[in-house]
């Protein structure tokens, strides 16, 4: 049977050749749309390592870059901090660089045991374990006098304690950022504590390494946050946040700042991270459209050129549901062909690890709705036109010229 | 000639309806994606209100600051750039005006307690006479305003709307990022993807709540530099880059870098820069632009393409006793591939015809959705040629391999009917 199968596709190979190759062209769209999918959804079951709960951004935009900034503005950044955790509505307030959900992200890489490891970073106070709910799982979070060592503590996250250390203890090892030419070397860092996996952009960005500094409020070589966290007491109104806006302007007339609440930022992540996706797919679910339209037609086409073979087929005794299977079969076969291609093709992604972030179980999951969606749509195009030729009359076929 | 073929061509489309249907399906959403693609392109680059002199007009987009070690790339500091462009107009004559203008950004009122998010540009007073905004009151501030760090703001009309009602702003005052302004005009909203141009407020940079700002090399500025014409560039292009190399001897941190980069780029070159220099930004590059637009353009249609091949040959079949007649009276090969390419190119013409009509059906359901701030996005002249283009390469590229199949039929099999 197959053999045959494979008989009657190459005595029409021209023809079969170019429908191979649709279908191996509209299986790489779906397996790109697909894997996408799969990769957000894959990252919106892991855990995220905070919660944001009646938490509120207070951004601090002083117009300048990292690199400068004055023993002033590092002190009124403190005061700042202090004047926000006087507030009755406010349960706890941190400071630090970069928050949750924004698009900008603070990177550093270092040799760790000779390997390189890339990280995420972020410059935090004491009170960010409770603000953002923290779950330590080993060693100790930031404390009182931590700022007074000669070196900086940092706690670190399950990801890059796996990935710098292994199955090492994580706690007391140092690390050692390269610190370039003519720069003041930033004190010596050493791991307290490492907190669960913590994925600061948010549900669907992948699992990454992440680092927090602790930031030394009354050290004038470290630089102003940009960013306070405040978590306000529930049942906070929104009016809220202009009472704490005019007094955060009080305190530094020269900054610009602006209070949101972090879901708000959380929905703009998601659109971001999701409207690409459902670009692609919209123009994929067209194309794919347009692909089952024109293999219902050439098909159909194709069948009608054939309806004298199949007449003798009749003609010799071949129920219609024989023809009618003939068909699908023969359609399944070039489908097969062009899906063996297109998996052929993609299965280098992970032999020779072209992109990072597709994981196993990504591409495993893509491979398999691209199949399965490729098969139905195949199958499904060919049940009309094989329905039409075999409702051929064997008389009628045999005659037809 | 073409006459006839047309003739055919439209008998052929007439005969087999579903055929027809399916081809003209494919063809149309084809161009409907490429010519959503285009009009969003073309709102980002072209010349238009208010860039209207988009086409003669350079800018200091994101510049970097570098040592052997370490680099930083932003946006330019307000230093660097008042620095570069001193006495420009008056030294170099090419050069018509500049302007230097901030990175807008959110910034926030409250009214009656509820947060209102403007988008917020500072700029000086050139910028309103480089850049060809509508304004349906008021007028501009000027360069005088920005001198004496007067707290005047031109708005958009949509915050008019949201700030007053909708009732004339002019004389007015609006509260925000924690100043005062006094409304002077008020301008016809400005596509976000207008990237110089866009904001919801626009005040002059003066008013700037501290002045350090003056000194900074990198920070969240740009400049634009309207030249006389496009024949200006490379000489405006080789002041620019000298002007900056000179800048590097005031570097406000020289312990931590000791060269800028960056140059004088029209726009598409602006984003090649960023694109495909990430750390050296040595060199603006926008034919790469060009050819990763039109490279993504060819990989979209490949599948449409191979999809109306196979159409196309399944049509040849159809038409084989047609194509026997023909070859037996004598035609040749050749005028066979001019027909069927012909046909093929008249075929994808009426079904950019009808991608046309629900491109802009797509374009105007995108704008009123509000997915894009004060999008205006539609089919121009432009946008309509390049649509135009897009469909006859299309027709060839998929009529070509149909038509040298077809013109290879033997006439005698095919007057029989007889499959390829």
């Amino acid at each position: 049977m197959i053999r045959h199968l494979f008989k009657l596709v190459w005595n029409r190979k021209r023809t079969s050749a170019l429908l191979i190759l649709e279908i191996f062209f509209s299986f790489l769209v779906v397996f790109v749309v697909a894997t996408l999918g799969m990769y957000c959804w894959d990252n919106y079951k892991r855990p995220l390592g905070f919660s944001i709960k009646n938490v509120w951004q207070l951004r601090i935009e002083t117009k300048k870059s990292d690199d400068q900034h004055t023993p002033e503005e590092s002190a009124t950044f403190a005061r700042l901090l202090k004047e926000v955790k006087s507030f009755d509505a406010i349960e706890s307030a941190a400071g630090a660089m970069g928050a949750p959900y924004e698009f900008g992200q603070y990177q550093s890489g270092m040799t760790i045991h000779h390997h390189d490891v890339t990280m995420e970073f972020n410059e935090v106070t004491p009170e960010l374990k409770d603000v953002l709910g923290l779950r330590l799982v080993a060693g100790r979070w930031f404390q009182e006098g931590d700022e007074k060592l000669s070196w900086l503590p940092v706690v670190i996250d399950r990801d890059l304690a796996r990935d710098a250390f292994g199955g090492q203890e994580a706690i007391g090892q140092r690390l050692d950022e390269p610190a370039p030419d003519g720069m003041k070397p930033k004190p010596g860092m050493r791991v307290i504590g490492v907190v669960d996996d913590f994925r600061r952009a948010g549900e669907l960005s992948g699992p990454g390494n992440y680092r927090f500094d602790l930031k030394r409020l009354g050290n004038p070589d470290d630089r102003p946050g940009r960013i306070i966290l405040v978590k306000v007491r529930s049942g906070t109104p929104a009016s809220f946040e202009e009472t704490l806006m005019a007094r955060a302007q009080g305190v530094a007339p020269e900054w610009s700042f602006e209070v949101k609440p972090l879901t708000q930022l959380r929905e703009s992540a998601f659109r971001l991270r999701l409207t690409p996706l459902i670009v692609g797919g919209i123009v994929a679910f067209f194309l794919l459209l347009m692909v089952g339209l024109g293999l219902i037609g050439v098909l159909w086409q194709n069948l009608l050129q054939r309806t004298r073979e199949i007449g003798l087929r009749r003609a010799t005794g071949a129920s219609r549901a024989e023809v009618h299977r003939q068909v699908v079969m023969e359609q399944i076969l070039l489908t097969t062909l062009g899906v063996f291609l297109g998996t052929v093709l993609v299965a280098q992604i992970p032999i020779l690890d072209l992109i990072g972030f597709v994981s196993g179980r990504v591409f495993a999951g893509g491979l398999l709705v691209a199949m399965v969606s490729i098969y139905l749509l195949s199958i499904l195009c060919a049940l009309y036109p094989s329905a039409m030729a075999a409702r051929v009359q064997p008389a009628d076929a045999l005659r037809y010229e | 000639m073409i006459k006839n073929y047309l003739k055919v061509a439209l008998k052929v489309l007439g005969r087999r309806k579903f055929f027809t249907f399916i081809s003209l399906f494919g063809i149309s959403v084809t161009l409907v994606v490429l010519m959503v693609a285009t009009a969003l392109l073309d709102q980002v680059f072209a010349p238009e209100a208010p860039e209207v002199h988009g086409d003669r007009t350079l800018g200091i987009y994101q510049v970097g600051l570098r040592s052997e070690q370490i680099a930083y790339t932003g946006f330019a500091g307000y230093g660097l750039l008042d620095r570069v462009l001193r006495n420009l107009t008056t030294e170099v004559p090419a050069v018509e005006r500049t302007s230097i203008l901030s990175v807008q950004s959110t910034a926030i009122s409250y009214l009656d307690g509820k947060r209102v998010e403007s988008w917020f540009k500072r700029t000086d007073g050139e910028f309103w006479r480089i850049l060809d905004f509508q304004f349906l009151e008021g007028q501009p501030f000027s360069q005088d305003d920005e001198k004496n760090g007067h707290h005047v703001a031109v708005i958009n009309a949509s915050t008019r709307d949201r700030f007053f009602g909708g009732k004339p702003a002019v004389g007015k005052t609006i509260a925000i990022d924690g100043q005062t302004f006094r409304v002077v005009g008020v301008v016809k909203d400005v596509p976000v993807l207008r990237v110089v141009a866009f904001s919801d407020v626009w005040v002059p940079i003066s008013t700037f709540k501290s002045s350090t700002y003056r000194k900074d090399y990198i920070g969240n500025f740009m400049a634009i530099l309207l030249a006389r014409s496009r024949a200006d560039f490379p000489a405006i292009r080789s002041e620019v880059a000298a002007r900056l190399k000179a800048a590097e001897a005031g570097i406000p941190n020289p312990e931590m870098y000791k060269w800028i980069f960056g140059g004088a780029d029209t726009l598409l070159g602006a984003f090649s820069r960023v694109l495909f220099s990430t750390n050296s930004l040595a060199d603006s590059h926008p034919e790469r632009l060009l050819g990763v637009f039109l490279l993504l353009m060819m990989l979209f249609m490949i599948l449409p393409t191979v999809n109306l091949v196979n159409i196309n040959l399944s049509r040849i079949l159809d038409r084989s006793s047609e194509i026997g007649v023909r070859k037996a009276f004598g035609a040749s090969s050749w005028t066979l591939v001019g027909q069927f390419v012909v046909e093929n190119v008249f075929l994808t013409l009426i079904g950019a015809g009808i991608g046309l009509i629900l491109a802009a059906a797509v374009l105007s359901t995108l704008n009123a959705s509000g997915a894009i701030p004060y999008s205006d996005l539609h089919l121009n002249g432009r946008v309509f040629l390049y649509g135009l283009g897009i469909a006859l390469f299309f027709g060839l590229f998929s009529g070509v391999y149909p038509a040298w199949r077809m013109s290879k039929l033997h006439p005698v099999q095919a007057l029989r009917g007889r499959q390829v």
